[in-house]
């Protein structure tokens, strides 16, 4: 025992770090704040120490050249014993990571604790969200199969937008004009070297503010932060009302942070790891990509938007939402803390989190692109329609496969759906109309106009006609077409 | 409440560990293999052609091909052919690479060895010979329509019959005409050779007159949606629009 007392006086002497260490564990807190609200910024700092770790040991097998990214995901998959575990932490961990930083950072907001004189503790853990999307996209790039193919294809073309530079900015993102060997090793060095770096130390400014300035304390109605005062009414608050963080504050941190590791691992196991999807390769174009999760609403939104607005929207949207996150502290770096008092931080915080998840719906269940081989491939139109049709209407049925209208449109339950079901359109729409649909197209269907012969349109459109319920007759028009027949004699 | 908060929290952990406790032993996830390499006649057969010709090869809007006279008709080569560059002019696709499409020699020749092994018949013979699915003799149109009058009109004359609508053949090739009435479409009810013509079969000549006689009811503007009306002389309304 006091061998080993020697030893630690030998090093602390050298060292100097056991005061501040213990100081640091022995800082009150304000009593209020050892909450369960308070545990987001360690549980995202718990996560980062996983990526790490779980980083460093994918960095052992994974092979970041263009031809044997995807090979060596593969052997950790299916040869390494626990290398899909493995992959499955690392990608549920970013996952998790983007979510409790978000969360995190709401509460912040929430709280007002970005106030004096917290504001730069604020203004780092911006950065810190930038970085840790940045490192989710470097992540699904590292995957370097279809869906990191076509996200980093997006990623450029939002790039080349810039006005100028665009080119050359794109140019210096993939290591050359196209996506290629380059590309990875660059996105490589910023996956592992670059981004990580620079959080670390930004973490530890971040985490070291937090302690020097002590936890913000519980927001109360009325108690207005003013940058005379504050620091003399915290000292106060927490030598009155305060308690030691450890162990009064922090055995809520390693719990809530066991927590959330615990449910990273139940993911991995129970989702497995995410892809390798296909092989990255431009000429396969029978591939629907999709971004992950936390850049699904900006997918949702460049869907809805006119193509006019795009530009405009990608370059300036960006930099609006960036500079207000900054300005943040330094407008509002005075005044009350409680929610209570604070309508217009409630009413954006809630907007914004609504959109998110509204858009983040969106962008998972909007059936964006169409159903690429429905036209071919997949349960054929039911025989009720074809067994009575005439040989015209049959043949309509074909066209309507071979000229793709199913990959947009379904019947019976299959097809896609960028367009209505057509079940029943005999019910909703004339001759005449789907005449004019099928030639002139409208909102997002395509003008078949040019594409088809009248044979084909014809029997297309007497195809449809037959589209309708049973027990329900085709609409109103279909009297004529009943007179002449559709097959027009 | 703060115990309550904890007590949530144990319980949201004892459920997560609750599910981790039923494991998949190996992680199901395949590698996704390249589109070109599938060689599996239900995969190949199912994204490709089941929407035209019916998920077992019967019941969809084209020809059925789960029919052993079919398989009979069509030679290997015919049917490499036929997958690898489609029918011209009409609604079959090209699907081989050498004609712009996405499967490669490997996978047609799959597909033709899985439609043997699934639907065709080692052990059909006919009372007759079978009438060759291309032939060298030359069509007679009049015996062809006194043919058509009486071994076809009996079924083929009801509205939902046409199938001298000049829009339906212009529509589909001669091959396939003959195809049908050779093979016959089981699926829908329309008689092959051997019973097509009321209990007689019918000879190479007969289906080569039968086609001709249809081949000549096409027009030369097909596909008018109101026949009268461009027969009157009006224009249809989507011949304006265009
Ligand atoms: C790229 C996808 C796409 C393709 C391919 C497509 N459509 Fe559409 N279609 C749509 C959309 C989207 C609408 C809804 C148009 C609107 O917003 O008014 C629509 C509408 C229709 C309607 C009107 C439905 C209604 O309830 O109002 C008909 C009929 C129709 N399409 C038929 C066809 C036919 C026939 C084809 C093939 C020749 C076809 N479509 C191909 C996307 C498509
Ligand atoms: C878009 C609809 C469509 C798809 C998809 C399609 N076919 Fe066809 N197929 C047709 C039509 C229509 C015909 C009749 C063409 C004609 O008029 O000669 C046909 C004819 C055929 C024939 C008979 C040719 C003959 O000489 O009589 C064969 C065999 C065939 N298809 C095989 C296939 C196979 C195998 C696939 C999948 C790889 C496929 N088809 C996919 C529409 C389709
Ligand atoms: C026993 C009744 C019967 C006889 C006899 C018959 N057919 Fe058919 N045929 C049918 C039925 C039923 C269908 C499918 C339903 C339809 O097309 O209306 C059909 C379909 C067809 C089709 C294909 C239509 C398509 O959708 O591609 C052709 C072509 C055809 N018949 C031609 C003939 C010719 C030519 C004859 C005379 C040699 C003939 N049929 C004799 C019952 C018959």
């Amino acid at each position: 025992m006091s061998r080993l007392k020697q030893i630690y006086s030998w090093l602390d002497h050298r060292l100097q770090l056991g005061k501040p260490l213990i100081e640091m564990a022995e800082h009150p807190i304000p009593n209020r704040t050892a909450s369960w609200w308070y545990v987001f910024g360690s549980a995202a700092f718990t996560l980062l120490l996983l990526q790490i770790v779980t980083g460093i040991l994918l960095a052992l097998v994974y092979v970041p050249s263009a031809g044997e990214a995807w090979n060596s995901l593969n052997f950790l998959n299916h040869q390494l014993t626990l290398g899909w575990f493995l992959r499955a932490m690392h990608g549920w961990g970013s996952n998790f990571m983007v979510a409790v930083v978000l969360i995190h950072m709401a509460q912040v907001f929430l709280f007002g604790a970005y106030k004096y004189p917290r504001e730069f503790t604020w203004t780092l853990g911006v950065f810190l969200l930038l970085m840790t999307l940045g490192m989710a996209f470097t992540g699904q790039v590292m995957r370097f199969d279809q869906d990191a193919y076509w996200g980093l294809g997006i990623g450029a073309s939002i790039v080349s937008r810039v006005p100028w530079v665009g080119g050359s900015l794109v140019h210096m993102m993939l290591g050359g004009p196209i996506i290629a060997g380059a590309t990875l090793s660059r996105f490589f060095t910023l996956h592992v070297f670059v981004i990580p770096g620079l959080m670390l130390v930004f973490t530890f400014l971040h985490v070291w503010m937090v302690l020097k300035l002590g936890i913000n304390e519980w927001p109360m109605p009325g108690r207005v932060v003013r940058r005379s005062t504050y620091m003399a009414e915290y000292h106060e608050l927490t030598t009155r009302d305060g308690l030691p963080f450890v162990p009064g504050g922090v055995w809520k941190d390693a719990v809530f942070s066991a927590a959330i590791i615990a449910a990273v691992a139940v993911c991995a196991v129970v989702f497995g790891p995410f892809g390798p999807s296909g092989q990255p390769d431009p000429t396969i174009i029978q591939t629907v990509p999709k971004p992950d999760f936390f850049f699904l609403w900006l997918y949702a939104v460049l869907s809805y938007l006119p193509p006019s607005l795009e530009t405009p929207f990608l370059l300036i949207a960006p930099v609006l939402g960036i500079a207000a996150l900054l300005g943040l502290p330094f407008y509002a770096a005075e005044g009350e803390k409680s929610w209570h008092r604070r309508p217009i931080a409630i009413l954006v915080l809630t907007t914004v989190a609504v959109s998110f998840g509204v858009l983040t719906h969106l962008g998972t269940y909007t059936p964006w692109s169409p159903h690429m081989d429905a036209w071919s491939g997949g349960p054929s139109i039911p025989a009720r329609f074809l067994h009575t049709a005439s040989p015209l209407e049959r043949e309509g049925a074909v066209v309507f496969q071979a000229k793709q209208c199913r990959n947009c449109h379904s019947i019976a339950g299959y097809g896609g759906q960028r367009g209505p079901a057509l079940d029943d359109i005999a019910t909703r729409m004339t001759k005449d109309q789907l005449i004019r649909q099928v030639l002139q197209g409208g909102g997002n269907m395509p003008a078949y106009g040019k594409n088809l012969s009248p044979s084909e349109v014809t029997a297309l459109v007497s195809f449809l006609e037959t589209l309708h319920p049973a027990n329900e007759p085709a609409a109103a028009d279909a009297a004529q077409a009943a007179a002449t027949g559709p097959s027009g004699h | 409440m703060h115990r309550a908060h904890s007590v949530s929290l144990l319980a949201v952990c004892s459920i997560l560990i609750g599910c981790a406790s039923h494991l998949p032993t190996m992680n199901s996830v395949q590698p996704v293999p390249r589109p070109d390499q599938i060689v599996s006649f239900d995969r190949l057969y199912g994204e490709n052609c089941s929407a035209c010709h019916g998920a077992n090869g019967q019941d969809g809007p084209a020809i059925d091909l789960n029919n052993a006279v079919l398989q009979q008709l069509l030679d290997d080569a015919t049917l490499h052919r036929v997958i690898r560059d489609g029918v011209p002019g009409t609604q079959m696709p090209a699907f081989g690479e050498s004609a712009g499409g996405m499967l490669t020699d490997a996978q047609v020749d799959a597909l033709v060895a899985g439609m043997r092994r699934r639907w065709a018949s080692a052990s059909l013979v006919h009372p007759v010979q079978m009438p060759p699915y291309t032939s060298t003799l030359t069509g007679n149109t009049a015996r062809g329509q006194q043919l058509y009058q009486s071994d076809c009109r009996s079924c083929h004359s009801g509205r939902r019959q046409q199938v001298t609508d000049p829009t339906y053949l212009a529509l589909v090739s001669e091959q396939a005409l003959r195809t049908i009435l050779i093979a016959g479409r089981p699926d829908l009810g329309h008689p092959g050779w051997l019973t097509v013509g009321g209990g007689r079969a019918i000879t190479d000549q007969d289906v080569t007159d039968l086609v001709a006689y249809l081949v000549s009811l096409r027009v030369a503007t097909p596909g008018q949606p109101y026949p009268e009306q461009s027969e009157t002389g009006k224009t249809a309304p989507h011949t304006q629009e265009k």
